[in-house]
């Protein structure tokens, strides 16, 4: 009985080390948007949420109340008139690294990565497809991306100050 | 002057002015400074506890609210703009309350205990509660 015990959890064991994926996360990963026509129109998360496993799944995640604004009636009209964080407070990007043969996260470098997915914005879930690069120093990854959200695509009706965001990610994973 | 002419002027003075205070109150109004608000008192364990059993209830009550929190500091660590963050433990040793200081808190190490005020802007569901634009009350 001992023996089939310890065969048993040596096998468990053995099947969870075979099956063990490196996940890399960060609390404090940073995101910036600004508007491309008004360079007052800029903002900063500095609390976004990310996990990334080696197997090439992501995920990102944001609380649209985060978005520090330089002017402060601005931050109040985008959580109160166009994103209503009220009501959707969160924003969040589930996807897999499509070129996941061409990323080593075991090996030190920078590469280029192009990852499809969920985004969900302001209640609206769209497929998206960003390239960006994942720089390995040291054994973790850094993330960087850039990418246009078109607003009405999420349903926000935000014309008179601009269609289209540029987005800029930054995560640095431990 | 004739009547007219005064209307005009009056006219034109008054959408100067309310272009004036529309530009000055969209450029001048403060950011909301958490050091003059009293901050609802909860411990990371409870204020965890509340958005696990029902989010949108305990987003009715926090979001946007000033927190007071007193706990054992988990971790020090600095964002990408150079802010102070700082990790309260609950018994979830995945979850944490993700605290960022506005101000300066001066030295701070793990295992210490602090009192924190910040403003709550939500819950990411196996991560951590956030509350930013905090500062040591001590």
């Amino acid at each position: 009985m001992k023996l089939f015990l310890s065969l048993v959890i040596s096998t468990v064991f053995f099947i969870a080390n075979a099956d063990a994926q490196k996940i890399f996360a960060t609390r404090n990963g940073k995101v910036t948007f600004s508007a491309p026509n008004d360079e007052d129109v800029t903002a900063v998360n500095n609390e976004v949420t990310s996990r990334i496993a080696d197997n090439g799944q992501m995920t990102f995640s944001l609380l649209i109340k985060g978005f520090k604004f330089k002017y402060a009636e601005m931050q109040d009209h985008f959580n109160d008139q166009y994103l209503e964080s009220t009501k959707f407070p969160r924003g969040d990007f589930k996807g897999t690294i499509t070129n996941l043969n061409e990323v080593n996260f075991s090996k030190d470098g920078a590469y280029k990565a192009t990852v499809s997915g969920d985004l969900t914005l302001h209640g609206v879930t769209k497929k998206v497809t960003v390239n960006g690069t994942i720089e390995v120093k040291g054994g973790k990854p850094v993330l960087t991306a850039k990418f246009t959200i078109v607003m009405n695509d999420f349903n926000v009706s935000a014309k008179a100050v601009a269609e289209k965001v540029n987005v800029e990610v930054s995560c640095q994973y431990q | 002057m004739k009547k007219w002419k005064k209307i005009i002027i009056i006219l034109v003075l008054a959408t100067v002015l309310t272009g004036v205070s529309v530009v000055l109150y969209v450029y001048l109004k403060p950011h909301r400074d958490v050091t003059t608000e009293k901050g609802v008192q909860l411990s990371a364990q409870s204020l965890y506890d509340a958005f696990k059993t029902n989010e949108n209830d305990a987003n009715a009550k926090y979001l946007n609210k000033a927190i007071e929190m007193t706990g054992e500091v988990a971790d020090v660590s600095a964002n990408q703009d150079g802010n102070t963050v700082i990790n309260f433990k609950t018994n979830d040793p995945m979850f944490m309350i993700n605290c960022t200081f506005k101000t300066k808190p001066g030295e701070l190490k793990a295992g210490q205990t602090i009192t924190f005020k910040g403003i709550c802007t939500g819950y990411i569901p196996d991560f951590n509660v956030v509350i930013n634009e905090g500062v040591l009350v001590k």
